[in-house]
């Protein structure tokens, strides 16, 4: 009776194994990075995956039929780019036109440090200026400790 | 003026200001795209015939040979009512040829509409499944492109076209087109 049942299970469980391997052929899979990697137009922050938007099903709908007919992701993209706008891509491109939108960041840290450097060397020079007493401040300080020492 | 880097925040708020109040006092909506076809010619359309309406295609655009306008359009879409009417009044006071793209709408509530609320359109084309339409790089219903007499696309309007978006903004460019 045991193995009965794990032998009912076996088949049931492989059955769909074999079915999302199916689901998971090649196309989908690129289909799937390329959803999102796109935006979806209509709710412009989501991806073409997370939405359900009209627009967006038949943007995804484009996207398989593209794959199926052989074209690559890069063609894919250049194609709805020329359509819509380097927008429709999530993730920018590294391009001249977008350098500042990919350096900004790294820039504004170098400032940063650049800054910070600044200020800490200002501050430490300062205390050194502080520290070392010329001569006749050292003889005045003197006088002045004394006097207080006396009264 | 030793300590001017302790200025550099300010500044720097400060031109964070002039960029927020740029956005603001321009009042450009940034989920409006500009259409990336700008300048470049119309592109041929595969579009099917609505009942007995002339259809719109590429040559019948060229063959006019002045501006005109192509307006994405549907039934079932609501801001598109309210444009009919400025659509109506540009076709028939302004004698603009107006070519609409039926998208994705049932046959007989286009017919519908149009017979209730007037024929705007110079020729009309279905495109049933969308997929002219993201051709055209359009992502909402409706939009209207402006087309000069070369056939090439001037400017793109995404939402409805309402009175003062008539008389400030789509007349003036056609008249500026139509003085070249």
């Amino acid at each position: 009776m045991r193995l009965i049942i794990l032998i009912f299970f076996y088949i049931i469980f492989s059955i769909s194994l074999v079915h999302s391997q199916e689901a998971l052929k090649v196309n989908n899979i690129e289909a799937k990075e390329l959803y999102e990697e796109l935006r979806c137009l209509v709710c412009q922050n989501q991806s073409l995956l997370d939405s359900d938007a009209p627009l967006a099903l038949d943007l995804k709908k484009l996207v398989l039929d593209k794959l199926e007919e052989g074209s690559s992701k890069e063609e894919i993209k250049e194609f709805l780019v020329e359509r819509y706008g380097e927008f429709i891509l999530l993730k920018p491109t590294f391009t001249i036109k977008n350098i500042l939108l990919w350096t900004a960041p790294f820039i504004f840290v170098l400032f940063g440090f650049f800054l910070t450097f600044l200020f800490l060397r200002k501050k430490t020079s300062q205390k050194e200026e502080t520290s070392i007493l010329s001569e006749v401040e050292k003889e005045k300080l003197k006088k002045i400790l004394n006097r207080d020492i006396l009264e | 003026m030793r300590k001017i880097y302790l200025y550099l925040p300010l500044l720097f708020f400060f031109i964070l200001v002039i960029f927020f109040a740029r956005q603001l006092i321009l009042d450009k909506d940034p989920s409006k795209l500009p259409s990336v076809l700008l300048d470049k010619s119309f592109p041929s359309v595969k579009l099917n015939q609505l009942d007995s309406y002339k259809l719109f295609n590429k040559e019948n655009l060229l063959f006019i040979g002045e501006p005109s306008l192509v307006n994405i359009w549907s039934s079932w879409c609501a801001p598109c009512q309210i444009e009919h009417e400025f659509l109506m009044k540009m076709s028939d006071e302004h004698n603009i040829k107006i070519f609409g793209i039926n998208y994705k709408d049932d046959k007989t509530d286009a017919i519908n509409v149009l017979k209730l609320n007037g024929n705007p359109f110079y020729a009309i084309g279905r495109d049933e499944d969308g997929t002219q339409a993201i051709n055209l790089g359009v992502y909402g219903v409706p939009e209207t492109f402006i087309i000069d007499a070369s056939g090439k696309i001037r400017y793109k309007h995404v939402g409805p076209i309402l009175e003062y978006d008539m008389n400030d903004i789509i007349l003036p460019i056609l008249n500026k087109i139509k003085r070249e």
